[in-house]
C-alpha cells in the first residue's frame, strides 16, 4: 500500500518537476529495451550489483519489496518503473540510481520480465492435456476452484495465470512447502468435546480462529472453545507431484494453469 | 398503519432454512432482516427496521465497541455491510472483505486488479453460495462467499460511454438489479437485470428515452443522448405487484436547462418496473426540469398507510428537493406532498398533480442565485427508516441553501461539465436535523438537531428495541429513543461517516455495525473480558 502511494507520489513529483524524457522518447526507449533478451540479461547483471542489497539476489525481497510478486512492480507502467529506478522514491529508502539511462532501462526490462505473469510467458506444454490432468490424475479440483467449481482448501486458481509467473506456478506445484501462504495455513482444531476439525486457517489470533474445512464450512471459533489448534508444518497440498507427474505432464499442467485468467488485459506496449 | 409484511409461513420456512443450510435463498432476503442483514436496505421495502430487541432504549447505554476493521486504502467509505451467518461483507472501491462479524477478523479479501477508476462503492449482495459487487468500471462480480473465489465477472456498462458504477446490487429472486452512475458528466442512464447464475443480461431499461419515444420531446438534441437519470442507488421491491420501485438521478447538464427545455423524463423520478420483463409500468417525477441537481435517489420506502380514511399501498420519499411525497406504489398516483425542511424557497408547494408550483427568481444564473434546499439536498441517499411500533418515519434532513450558478456553454459530455453548480453562501454551512415524521401527513413529531459541519452522509436504522441509531456529522454514531428523540447513547469514532448503521445477531447476541470513513465499527452490549488460554501448537514458519 505504502509503496503504491510512494510510487504514485514519486511519479507525480517527477513529472511535475523534472520530466526526464518526453513521453514519446520514453515509449521509444521502452520499445527498444523491454523485449530484448540481451538487455534483460544485462539488466540482471546490473540488478545483482546495484539492487540486490535491498531486493535480494533473486529479487524476492528483503529490506525492499519482492519484485516478482509485488503488486506495485506489476502495476507500474514501463515508464513509471524506469522513473522509480532512475530517480528513487522520495521519502522512502529507495535511492536514485547512479547508472546511465541505457543501464537503467536494462534493469527496468529485467524487473518487468520478472513480474510478467505466466499468461504472458512462453509455454512448452499443451493446455488441453493439462486440463485433463487438472481434473483427472492431478486431483487439483479437489482443493482448488476455477470459476467457482472445485474444493475449498487451496487458493482460487481462476486468475492464476495473471497472478503468478511461470516459475512461481512451477514452485507452487512441485514444492508446496517452500513458502507459507497466509490464509491457507493447515490446522487441526480440537473442540472441548474432543471433536476435531481439519482445514485451513483463514485467520488466527490468540483469541479466535477462522477455520475453513474441506467441505466449505466456515468455523468461527473463539479460542476459549478450543482444547487445541494444532498448526501443521506441511501444507495439505500433496508434495509428490514431482514423482506423480512426468516432466511433460508438469509442463502441460502449467500451460493449463497459465491460461486461467479473468479480465486478461488487452495487449499494450507496457504489457508486451 | 403498518409496514409491508410478508406471509408468516414463508418467514418461518426461511428461518429454518437459514439455520439448516448454508445457502442464502430469495425467501430469506424477503423475510429479512432478522439475525442476518442480507441486502443493502435490510429489506425490500427499505424500511430499515430490525425486529431485534436485545438492545433496548433502557440498556443501549451499555453499548461498547467490539472491534474496528481498518481498510487500508479507504478514505471515504460509503458502503453498507451485509451480514450472513456471522460473516460480515464490506466493500471499498474495487474490493470486498469478508470478516468474522463477531471478532472483526478478516476471512478473505478480493481486490480486482487493473481497474484504474477508484469510485466509491455502496456494498455487496448475497444469494446462494455467492456474494456480488460492482467495480468502478461497471463490472458485476460473483464470488464464492466462503472463500472469495471468483465465479464470474461480467461487464454491464462501458466507462467510455461516460459510466462508472457504485451501486450495491439488489438480489430479487434469481436476478441481480444493477444501475449506473455518471449523470453529472453526461451519460444515458439505465437499470439492468442480470441473471445471478452466470451474470448474463436478463433485461435493460433506459431511464432516458430514445429519440421519438414518449418523453424524448422534453429534451434537446445536445442532451437527449447524454441525459443522465442515473440509477446509482439500490431501490425497493414490492413482491405483491412484482414491481421494482427504483429512484433515478438528475438530468444533465445539472444546472443549466436551456438545452433540455421540457420535463427531462425519467430524471429525478421513481419508476415502477416489472421484475420479470423490465417494463416500466409507471413513473412519477419529483423535480421536472431540474436545474439544482436534486437526484431522486433518496430511498423509496414502501409502507401500507391509511390515507384520508382509505388503506393505501404507498411509497414514501423525503426528496432532495425538500418535499415529503406519498405515492400509490401500484400505480404511481400522487397522493400527498409537504415540506419537511424550513429552508425551502424554490417552490411554493406541490399542486394536486404532484407538480411543483415554482417561485420566481430561483433558477440558477451566471451571476448566481440563492435557492433552498442546498445542492446537497434537504435529504440525500443516506437511509431513512420506519418503525411499525411507533408508526414514525425517521429521516436525516439538512436545512441549508446554496448560491446556484449556471452556464449556457455548449454541453460537452464526459468532461466533468455540469452546467456549473451550487456553492455554500459565505459562513452558512446549514444544519442537519434528525426528524421523526408522521408518515401519513409528513407532520414533524420530534427533531434532534446536530452540530457538525454538515459534511457527512449518514442515515438511520430503526429497531424493535425502541432505539433509532444514526451517524451524525460530528464523527459519532448515536442512539435516540424512537418515541421521543431523546438522546440515549453515542460514541466518537474519530472519523466522518458516509453510511448508515445496520444491526444483526449471532449466537444469541445483537450487534450494531457502521462503516466510517476508513473502516467498519461494530458495537455490542458490555461483557467483561475472560482470560483466553493459549491453545496453539506448532510454530509459524
Amino acid at each position: 500500500m505504502r509503496i503504491g502511494i510512494f510510487l504514485l507520489a514519486g511519479a507525480a513529483l517527477l513529472s511535475a518537476q523534472q520530466p526526464p524524457h518526453e513521453a514519446g522518447d520514453m515509449k521509444a526507449a521502452a520499445g527498444l529495451y523491454m523485449k530484448d533478451s540481451a538487455a534483460i540479461a544485462a539488466g540482471e547483471e546490473n540488478f545483482k550489483l546495484v539492487c540486490s542489497g535491498c531486493h535480494g539476489i533473486t529479487a524476492e525481497g528483503g529490506r525492499g519489496p519482492n519484485l516478482i510478486t509485488g503488486r506495485n512492480a506489476r502495476r507500474a507502467s514501463d515508464e513509471e518503473l524506469f522513473d522509480i529506478i532512475k530517480n528513487g522514491i522520495a521519502g522512502s529508502d529507495m535511492p536514485p540510481s547512479p547508472l546511465d539511462d541505457p543501464k537503467v532501462w536494462q534493469i527496468t526490462a529485467y524487473v518487468r520480465n520478472l513480474s510478467a505473469p505466466a499468461y504472458r510467458q512462453p509455454l512448452k506444454g499443451d493446455p488441453a492435456a493439462g486440463k485433463a490432468i487438472y481434473y483427472g490424475k492431478g486431483g487439483c479440483a479437489n482443493c482448488h476452484m476455477i470459476r467457482g467449481e472445485g474444493g475449498y482448501l487451496g487458493p482460487d486458481l481462476t486468475n492464476i495465470g495473471m497472478d503468478r509467473n511461470l516459475s512461481q506456478l512451477r514452485e507452487g506445484l512441485l514444492e508446496p512447502n517452500k513458502r507459507f501462504t497466509e490464509g491457507f495455513r493447515p490446522v487441526i482444531a480440537t473442540l472441548a468435546d474432543g471433536t476435531q476439525i481439519k482445514g485451513v486457517a483463514k485467520n488466527n489470533s490468540n483469541y479466535s480462529l477462522q477455520l475453513l474445512d474441506g467441505k466449505g464450512r466456515l468455523h468461527l471459533l473463539d479460542k476459549r472453545e478450543l482444547k487445541e489448534a494444532n498448526f501443521q508444518e506441511k501444507s495439505w497440498m500433496p508434495a509428490n507431484y514431482k514423482d506423480k507427474l512426468s516432466e511433460t505432464e508438469v509442463e502441460d499442467l502449467l500451460a493449463f494453469l497459465a491460461q486461467q485468467t479473468i479480465r486478461a488485459p488487452k495487449d499494450s506496449a507496457s504489457e508486451e | 398503519m403498518r409496514s409491508v409484511k410478508f406471509p408468516a409461513a414463508l418467514l418461518a420456512a426461511s428461518l429454518l432454512t437459514v439455520a439448516a443450510s448454508a445457502q442464502v435463498r430469495y425467501e430469506d432476503i424477503l423475510a429479512a432482516p432478522s439475525e442476518n442483514w442480507l441486502t443493502f436496505m435490510g429489506d425490500y421495502a427499505s424500511n430499515r427496521h430490525s425486529p431485534l430487541k436485545q438492545i433496548t432504549a433502557d440498556n443501549v447505554k451499555n453499548l461498547t465497541p467490539k472491534w474496528f476493521f481498518h481498510i487500508n486504502e479507504a478514505r471515504r467509505l460509503s458502503s453498507y455491510p451485509i451480514v450472513y451467518d456471522g460473516v460480515l461483507y464490506v466493500t471499498n472501491s474495487n474490493e470486498i472483505y469478508a470478516l468474522d462479524a463477531v471478532t472483526g477478523r478478516q476471512i478473505w479479501h478480493y481486490r480486482q486488479e487493473g481497474v484504474e477508476m477508484q469510485r466509491q462503492n455502496r456494498g455487496a449482495a448475497i444469494l446462494g453460495d455467492r456474494v456480488f459487487f460492482v467495480t468502478s468500471d461497471c463490472h458485476l462480480l460473483a464470488l464464492n462467499r466462503v472463500n472469495g473465489a471468483m465465479v464470474w465477472d461480467q461487464s454491464y456498462a462501458d466507462p467510455k460511454e461516460g459510466y462508472h458504477c457504485t451501486v450495491a446490487p439488489v438480489v430479487v429472486k434469481d436476478k441481480l438489479i444493477v444501475g449506473v452512475s455518471g449523470g453529472d458528466s453526461g451519460m444515458r442512464g439505465f437499470l439492468e437485470a442480470r441473471n445471478a447464475e452466470d451474470g448474463s443480461q436478463a433485461w435493460h431499461l433506459w431511464t432516458v428515452p430514445a429519440a421519438g419515444e414518449p418523453g424524448s420531446e422534453g429534451w434537446g438534441p445536445k442532451t437527449l443522448p447524454w441525459g443522465g437519470a442515473g440509477t446509482w442507488m439500490p431501490g425497493s421491491y414490492d413482491p405483491e405487484t412484482n414491481l421494482l420501485i427504483w429512484p433515478t438521478g438528475n438530468p444533465w447538464p445539472d444546472f443549466y436547462g436551456g438545452d433540455r427545455p421540457g420535463d427531462n423524463l425519467y430524471s429525478d423520478s421513481v419508476i415502477g418496473v416489472d421484475l420479470d420483463s423490465g417494463e416500466m409500468k409507471w413513473h412519477f417525477q419529483f423535480t421536472p426540469h431540474d436545474v439544482w441537481d436534486w437526484d431522486g435517489q433518496e430511498p423509496p420506502v414502501l409502507l401500507d398507510l391509511e390515507i384520508q380514511g382509505k388503506k393505501r399501498k404507498v411509497v414514501v420519499q423525503a426528496n432532495r428537493n425538500g418535499f415529503y411525497y406519498i405515492l400509490d406504489r401500484t400505480t404511481g398516483e400522487f397522493l400527498h406532498a409537504s415540506p419537511f425542511v424550513d429552508k425551502l424557497t424554490w417552490a411554493k408547494g406541490i399542486d394536486k398533480n404532484g407538480r411543483p408550483i415554482l417561485n420566481e427568481g430561483q433558477i440558477p444564473t451566471p451571476e448566481g442565485v440563492e435557492a433552498c434546499p442546498t445542492v446537497r439536498g434537504a435529504a440525500n441517499w443516506m437511509s431513512d427508516s420506519y418503525n411499525p411500533d411507533t408508526g414514525l418515519f425517521y429521516v436525516m434532513t439538512l436545512e441549508a441553501c446554496d448560491i446556484y450558478t449556471s452556464s449556457a456553454k455548449e454541453p460537452e459530455p464526459k468532461t466533468g461539465f455540469a452546467g456549473t453548480g451550487g456553492e455554500r453562501p459565505p459562513g452558512a454551512s446549514g444544519q442537519f436535523i434528525l426528524r421523526a415524521l408522521q408518515p401519513e401527513t409528513g407532520k414533524r413529531v420530534w427533531e434532534y438537531p446536530l452540530t457538525g459541519p454538515t459534511s457527512a452522509w449518514a442515515g438511520t436504522l430503526s429497531t424493535a428495541g425502541g432505539v433509532i441509531f444514526f451517524g451524525d456529522d460530528d464523527n459519532h454514531i448515536a442512539a435516540v429513543d424512537a418515541k421521543s428523540g431523546m438522546h440515549l447513547w453515542h460514541f466518537n469514532m474519530g472519523q466522518p461517516v458516509f453510511a448508515s448503521p445496520i444491526t444483526w445477531a449471532y449466537r444469541g447476541k445483537q450487534y450494531v455495525s457502521i462503516t466510517a470513513a476508513n473502516g467498519v465499527f461494530t458495537f455490542g452490549l458490555f461483557e467483561p473480558a475472560e482470560s483466553t488460554p493459549i491453545v496453539d501448537t506448532g510454530r509459524k514458519p
